[in-house]
């Protein structure tokens, strides 16, 4: 059989090219049409392509992709599906955490060749309310998974071409906003079929036979690169890294997870999550897949090498996942999983941290968890809901080779909502909106600094939920003797007697008519000696805004002149000589204030 | 007795100045071609002009109209070299260029994307109280006295251009207006983009970054044009000098001032009207573009002779919100390199080996192979290429191929050569998918025009890849954007931010807006001196789904603003968001977000003239040399014909190979190559 004849090189780069577009095709058929804020203005969807083995062959996604069409197969074997089918599910529990939390809404579409499936094409969007006990379904309250909306186990949603209307209306019931739910499915399903379409267009073009070795190869062209990455970059051994979440959102007691890696010169052998702690009452439990994490290690590991193509080859150096059932890796149903961002969030970046002590500080320094804030009242006269979600940037930890990337949000193609758009569409106004000065660690690289957002409420009364990690402790920890990024927070009324602090994980938080709420996100971790950042540099930092006259001093050595900026060479060398003095040697990483005292009064 | 009507159109190029004088009625043209001068492109342009002139025999003092096409603002937006800015925003707003959307671009990598420099620093942005709400409402008035003392620190930092942006100002301009007025008194001389001019729409980050740019590139545009002006009239000159803008229209020189950043795109839709125009002269009304240079190749799809429009475009990793045409560029062109990446894969472009050094076979110190390197091995160009100005040595072409394609990949010499070319064939024609297939045209009902030096060796292949039946081949490259410049019409868009549920709109309010946009078109008609029979108005609405992030640019039909308009506007909405998206949802709810009306003033268009009666010809080669001519035939000997020597009515079948002066047309075998009346090849592309 013609089957083990390798592709030519240009034939695999022209199909390996279709993929991309396809998917790019499928992204753009979201972005414009779907119409939930966390879809098309943050960019929380997904779209990919597997094989009729359900491997992941393409996603730009960093850290969705596989177990969900195995989900479905435990329901509708594959010998079972027809052309023409479309598969809809949401359900956590059923796909083992391939969707890690309910508004993420999944259709999977079949693609046949020959009477035979040959490959699926699958996208989620994360909807903006799915029923559940609060409007925009997430909330740092919810308890258990059922007040986390509607779940839709895999179902037939269209059964060769026609719709299963009465389930999809009564899914839709559930929702409180049902047009955008109805705008979303349409953007999902066009999506969805459009990767059908295209795939479809490729294997008519080069064949079945020609089609599949070639994805064949492009999965293992992707581990050869990882393996490739890691012989070159990774000292073998046994590594840990531990971190934190605040809280779990419900009660005050913090969260810890550990990581064990056994990392060898060519793969990764195991990656121990069991050391965890257990499962939490609040809803931040992350139900991790498997392969997930082994789609992490393998991004991290090859991180300076942006050829490598995200699919089920890159990951398979990364061998076993151990996780621990009823604990915050594998919490047991009904456990509330809508806020798993913050763990999820740790979790790479102790995957970061496993990396840095494997490759003597080749990697970023530490990056912060998402932001968000929730503003929502209703009006009881007409029924409706008014929901406002803002997600805000913060500081991304320095790298060997530049500063950390100032004010942007943690996962890449989200956006911010414009200042006039905010101010058009609800009783808000912000103030001001501006770079959180000195948060970024200092380092020889800075660590990006974080945001300060005031929104003034323009209504009678707004409730308020936020989420924000690493209020107890700095998150955004530095590397190589640099320091760690400065925490933020949330205060209401700042500098007026009726100034008060707001919990980093909360809801119900009631403002009135004139009130402001000011956030502040942290910065991200500082890279290398900041006694050796340029002198320039560091003076430009402060004409901008990014840092203080009094913080280049402290924090660089670096003496200004008061009014003219200008840099006092002499008084700088003093004072940097001091401080090198009176300092003890630098770390690997420094954990900044609070996380000693988090790990001590774990024992 | 009818009025003789002589236009001069210069397009300046990276590299060539193409110059092209026209007698507009007879349809008769004379052209230059001339190196560009990088140092002081008005240079180029003033040796250009008086060339053709001299080539035409024609006085200077009878030129009616010049026509200018300039990347001017694209360079120094690319190379940083702009004004040295300061502005002036709101209290609060300091940090909203640098924090931009907060987002890292999708297609980056998270942990190695480094922010792009701005071009104006936090420390040069002065915050003055002031502050409007959403309708216009004054929340705080502004403070003139801390305006003053802003100004004032920014005249002493030596700032050459000044920006005003505040929140809100596309709802009133009045603060900006008198921080403008201020601005006039304390930095005399020094030019002021204001927010409410440049782009008057809601979003302040996108609408800040248009007037920075603006601003940006204001002194350099202002300075060129000055020296453009005085040269045509040390010419003897005195027509008025027009400038292509981004959005396929037409302004004067002294709007081009003022607004500089609709010259952003002004080459590349000078070529995207000249593509229509040939189009229409082989009977084609639809037609996608491509035009391949060096570096990259532009593309663009016109659909009944309209161009497509972009609101939202990406130049120097910056987001441009202003209208301009949707032209795609992407990194494929002759000096594209081709190297294996560290995971294996071929990749050809982004990189290019541009001017200097330039292929490899250009002999100037290139050592890695590129798109004219495998061109050449392939036998597709000859080895004396641009009128025998620049000699190609095939056997550097080949070593280079050799050692980084050929040998790590294992595969033969020519193997490799037609691998380096079919890949970047298949680029294309997924950018050329990009703005057909995905905003919902079918490209096989389109015809390709084909421009730039090396468009022409694309064509057949594109045709094939992409089931387009035509390939236009205008009948000398770097005409086409010449021919641009002559056949278009002064444009200007007037937009207004209006977001409401379609269905509370008020006809009456609605009608107001459009009147008051429509008198700001016709003042603008008025100052161009366009009589009344000239001025074409048309008025669209830009609509979506409520809570959707994009628009849909809807036109509205010639009848009057009432009661059935808005019906009749959403029927449209639903029509053209399925064709696009292949969705559409009835019973969802649409929302009106702005109110736009573009105003055409009619210009004297070139006419092209026929060469001659179509005599149907076979004609003889000139010679053949062996061409890779596609996996099927490999390498075939193939005649060689030199298109100077045919004639409309000229006709053969692929292989062949047609040499113009600066380019060379490849067809593949089974297509069938045409000369037409006007002297463009046309090629039929097998089913």
């Amino acid at each position: 059989m013609s089957e083990n004849v390798k592709v030519d090189p240009i034939t695999l780069e022209i199909i390996r090219g279709a993929l991309q577009s396809c998917a790019r095709e499928m992204d753009s058929v979201i972005e414009r049409t779907a119409m939930s804020a966390f879809i098309r203005e943050k960019k929380d969807y997904f779209s990919g392509i597997t094989d009729r083995d359900a491997r992941m062959l393409f996603t730009m996604h960093d850290r969705a992709g596989p177990g969900m069409i195995e989900a479905i197969f435990e329901q509708y074997p594959i010998d079972t599906m027809r052309p023409g089918d479309v598969y809809w599910l949401n359900d956590c529990y059923q796909t083992k955490g391939a969707i890690s939390h309910s508004p993420d809404m999944c259709f999977a579409v079949p693609v046949f060749v020959e009477g035979g499936i040959v490959a699926f094409s699958l996208c989620f969007g994360h909807y903006w309310d799915i029923g559940g006990a609060r409007p925009g379904t997430l909330s740092p309250s919810n308890t258990d998974v059922f007040q986390e909306g509607i779940v839709v186990p895999p179902v037939r949603i269209i059964d060769q071409g026609k719709l299963n209307a009465d389930l999809y209306k009564t899914v839709m019931r559930n929702s409180r906003f049902p047009d955008l739910f109805e705008g979303d499915t349409r953007a999902m399903m066009a999506a969805s079929k459009l990767g059908q379409a295209r795939l479809l267009e490729l294997f008519d073009r080069f064949g079945k036979s020609t089609v599949e070795q070639a994805f064949a190869e492009l999965l293992e062209r992707s581990e050869r690169a990882v393996v490739q990455s890691i012989s070159r970059r990774i000292r073998p051994g046994r590594y840990t890294f531990s971190d934190w979440v605040d809280n779990d959102c419900v009660s005050d007691k913090p969260v810890r997870i550990q990581l064990d890696a056994e990392f060898t010169k060519d793969g990764v052998t195991l990656i121990d999550c069991t050391s965890s702690d257990d499962q939490v009452r609040g809803p931040i439990n992350a139900l991790l897949h498997p392969d997930i994490a082994r789609m992490v290690f393998s991004s991290v590991l090859a991180w300076q090498d942006d050829s490598v193509m995200q699919n089920e080859g890159a990951w398979r150096p990364v061998g076993a996942v151990r996780l621990r059932s009823g604990s915050i890796f594998q919490p047991v149903r009904p456990a509330a999983l809508g806020l798993r961002a913050h763990v999820m969030y740790r979790f790479v970046n102790s995957v970061l941290g496993l990396v840095a002590q494997a490759s003597d500080g080749q990697t970023p320094a530490g990056s912060s968890d998402n932001v968000i804030l929730m503003f929502r009242s209703l009006d009881a006269t007409t029924g409706k809901y008014f929901l406002c979600t803002d997600g805000l940037g913060s500081g991304q930890g320095a790298r060997p080779f530049a500063d950390g990337t100032d004010a942007v949000y943690p996962l890449r193609g989200q956006k911010n909502h414009p200042i006039e758009f905010m101010e058009i569409e609800f009783p808000l106004r912000i103030e001001r909106y501006a770079v959180h000065e000195d948060s970024g660690g200092p380092g020889c690289y800075r660590g990006g600094t974080g945001v300060l957002r005031d929104f003034r409420v323009l209504a009678e009364e707004v409730t308020v939920a936020t989420r924000m990690n690493g209020l107890k402790f700095q998150m955004c920890w530095g590397v190589k003797g640099g320091l760690a990024g400065r925490s933020g927070g949330f205060v209401v009324n700042p500098g007026l007697p009726t100034e008060r602090k707001v919990p980093g994980f909360a809801d119900e938080i009631k403002l009135r008519r004139d009130d402001v709420l000011r956030a502040i996100t942290t910065g991200g971790g500082g890279y290398g000696d900041a006694l050796d950042r340029d002198l320039r540099a560091v003076q430009a930092d402060v004409l901008d805004g990014y840092v203080s006259v009094d913080g280049a001093r402290a924090d660089y050595g670096v003496v200004l002149i008061s009014e003219s900026l200008d840099i006092d060479l002499a008084a700088t060398e003093r004072e940097r000589a001091t401080q090198r003095t009176q300092r003890a040697e630098l770390p690997l990483f420094d954990r900044g204030k609070g996380f000693a005292e988090l790990e001590k009064g774990r024992v | 007795m009818a009025r003789v009507d002589y236009a001069i159109a210069v397009d300046t190029g990276g590299t060539f100045t193409d110059v092209t004088l026209a007698n507009l009625v007879s349809g008769e043209l004379w052209q230059v071609k001339m190196p560009t001068t990088p140092d002081d492109q008005s240079r180029g342009f003033a040796d250009g002009v008086r060339r053709v002139l001299e080539k035409a025999g024609i006085s200077a003092s009878v030129v009616n109209g010049v026509f200018h096409g300039t990347t001017v603002a694209t360079n120094a937006i690319l190379e940083r070299k702009g004004a040295r800015l300061g502005m002036l925003t709101t209290a609060g707003c300091r940090h909203v260029l640098h924090i931009g959307r907060q987002n890292v671009p999708k297609d980056a990598h998270m942990l190695t994307w480094v922010k792009p420099e701005q071009l104006v620093l936090p420390r040069w942005i002065m915050e003055v109280t002031e502050r409007l709400s959403p309708d216009g409402g004054v929340v705080r008035d502004l403070d003139e006295e801390e305006c003053r003392r802003a100004l004032r620190k920014l005249g002493k930092a030596k700032i050459e251009a000044l920006v005003i942006c505040f929140l809100h100002a596309y709802a009133n301009s009045d603060h900006e207006r008198r921080a403008g007025a201020l601005a006039a008194a304390e930095l005399s001389g020094v030019p002021v983009s204001s927010s409410h001019v440049v782009l008057p729409v809601f979003r302040e980050y996108e609408r800040m970054m248009a007037t920075t740019v603006n601003a940006y590139v204001q002194p350099k545009i202002s300075n060129y044009l000055q020296h453009l002006e005085q040269r045509l009239s040390d010419l003897g000159v005195s027509a008025p000098l027009r400038i292509m803008k981004s959005n396929g229209g037409m302004y004067s020189a002294r709007e081009a001032t003022l607004l500089p950043i609709h010259t952003v795109l002004s080459g590349p839709a000078a070529g995207v009207i000249g593509a229509v125009l040939v189009g229409k002269a082989a009977g084609q009304t639809n037609v996608i573009s491509i035009d391949v240079g060096g570096t990259s190749a532009d593309i663009c799809l016109s659909n009944r002779g309209e161009p497509a429009i972009n609101s939202e475009s990406e130049i120097g990793g910056m987001p441009f919100t202003v209208p301009m045409l949707g032209v795609h560029t992407i990194g494929a062109g002759g000096g594209s390199i081709a190297h294996i990446a560290a995971n294996g894969s071929l990749l050809v472009g982004p990189q290019s080996a541009g001017a200097e050094p330039g292929p490899a076979c250009y002999g100037r110190g290139g050592r890695e192979p590129t798109v004219t390197d495998a061109h050449l091995v392939m036998g597709r160009i000859p080895a004396e290429i641009a009128a025998g100005e620049v000699r190609l040595d095939p056997a550097l072409a080949a070593r280079a191929i050799e050692e980084y394609v050929a040998c790590p990949l294992g595969l033969s010499l020519v193997e490799a050569a037609a691998g380096i070319v079919e890949i970047l064939d298949n680029n294309m024609a997924a950018a050329i998918r990009a703005v057909s297939v995905e905003r919902g045209y079918d490209p096989r009902e389109f015809a390709l025009v084909v421009g730039g030096g090396a468009g022409a060796l694309h064509g057949c292949r594109l045709g094939e890849l992409l089931g387009i039946p035509q390939i236009i081949v205008p009948a000398a490259a770097g005409l086409l954007s010449t021919l641009g410049l002559l056949s278009t019409d002064l444009k200007i868009d007037y937009v207004q931010t209006n977001v409401q549920r379609i269905m509370d709109c008020d006809p009456a309010k609605l009608s107001a807006g459009y009147e008051k946009l429509k008198a700001k078109a016709t003042k603008w008609l008025y100052s161009e001196r366009i009589p009344p029979d000239d001025r074409r108005l048309v008025l669209a609405a830009d609509m979506r789904y409520a809570n959707q992030g994009y628009e849909i640019s809807v036109l509205l039909s010639e009848s009057p603003i009432d009661d059935s308009l808005l019906p009749e506007l959403v029927k449209r909405f639903h029509a053209e968001h399925e064709k696009l998206y292949d969705w559409s949802a009835p019973e969802l709810s649409v929302e009106l977000v702005g109110l736009r009306v573009s105003a055409y003033g009619r210009l004297p268009k070139l006419v092209l003239s026929k060469l001659g009666v179509v005599e149907p010809s076979a004609g003889t080669p000139s010679g053949s040399r062996p061409v890779y001519m596609g996996r099927v035939c490999g390498v075939v000997s193939t005649p060689v014909y030199y298109y100077a020597n045919l004639r409309p009515g000229w006709v053969t079948t692929g292989p062949a190979v047609i040499e113009q002066r600066f380019s060379t047309v490849v067809i593949l075998p089974r297509h069938k190559a045409t000369v037409d009346a006007f002297g463009n090849i046309l090629i039929e592309v097998p089913r």
